[in-house]
């Protein structure tokens, strides 16, 4: 036995051109790209390990985790950790770890092509780091990212 | 008084600084680094005494604890550039009589030489 399907009905819903977006205002609003992007972006640098990291450190660890009430995820340091991850080229092979720290900040770990190791910090004000191979450590503002790159990959 | 050098110690270890490859150097880096002492507490005490208090959120998970002796600390930064006197001092908590921490700010150059020292004690098979 077969029974007819109502004709599906006129459009229910109809929105009023004043609430339409121009398409230039549209993709100003728009942030799903910029997410996606970046989801991708962690794919391919930091691996499927590292994206769920991320992505676990970001929804599961509010203000106050841990025994030391350790601070959330600083969106500042999450913005740095992602530009730094885009213009920075990894060795070959090598797949970084990243790590949460008890301040809010996210920290990048790998090792160099001599097996040196090489760690950056993001904060919620700058960048920390460390390269084995040389011995540098020190701290740059966020707005000195481009150098930070640039001596890491010297 | 200081921990003395022959004492070993432990830190718990949990997903937010292991990834199953690395340790995160920040497991030591800066200031007053929480410790917790085997002379006080056996390790086989520290599993559940850790888990009760360091699983915040749930998913935050102990994976392990890694053991250092103080002596062997304490030769690390005498023998790092700049060296530093490192001291272990005893500070108990409610939650945990064999607290301590480790008051000198260790920089990330120093705490990526401790790392590679530690002994890693994975949970017991029965978790």
């Amino acid at each position: 036995m077969t029974a007819l399907m109502p004709p599906p009905p006129s459009s229910g819903y109809a929105l009023v051109n004043d609430l339409r977006e121009p398409a230039a205002v549209a993709n100003i609003h728009r942030t799903a790209p910029d997410e996606w992007a970046r989801e991708e972006l962690l794919l391919a640098k930091l691996g499927a390990r590292g994206w769920g990291r991320v992505h676990h450190f970001r929804n599961y660890y509010g203000s106050g985790w841990g025994e030391h009430a350790g601070s959330m995820l600083s969106p500042r340091a999450l913005s740095a950790f992602f530009r730094f991850v885009d213009a920075f080229e990894f060795p070959s092979g090598v797949i970084p770890s990243v790590f949460l720290t008890d301040r809010g900040g996210i920290e990048l770990c790998w090792e160099e092509e001599s097996r040196k190791s090489v760690q950056v910090e993001f904060t919620r004000t700058d960048a920390e780091f460390y390269r084995e191979a040389t011995g540098e450590e020190g701290a740059l503002a966020h707005g000195a990212l481009p150098q930070l790159v640039l001596r890491l990959s010297a | 008084m200081s921990v003395n050098p022959s004492e070993d110690i432990v830190r718990a270890v949990c997903t937010d600084k292991w990834d199953g490859q690395r340790l995160s150097p920040s497991l030591f880096v800066g200031e007053n680094t929480s410790v917790s002492r085997l002379a006080i507490l056996p390790l086989s005490d520290h599993w559940d005494m850790f888990r009760q208090f360091v699983e915040k959120p749930p998913e935050r998970r102990l994976e392990l604890i890694a053991e250092i002796n103080v002596g062997r600390l304490q030769e690390l930064g005498r023998t790092h550039n700049p060296s530093i006197a490192l001291t272990v001092e005893p500070k108990a908590e409610a939650w945990n009589p064999a607290h301590a921490e480790i008051p000198q700010r260790i920089t990330r150059g120093l705490a990526s030489r401790i790392l590679p020292v530690l002994k890693r004690h994975h949970p017991p098979a029965h978790r």
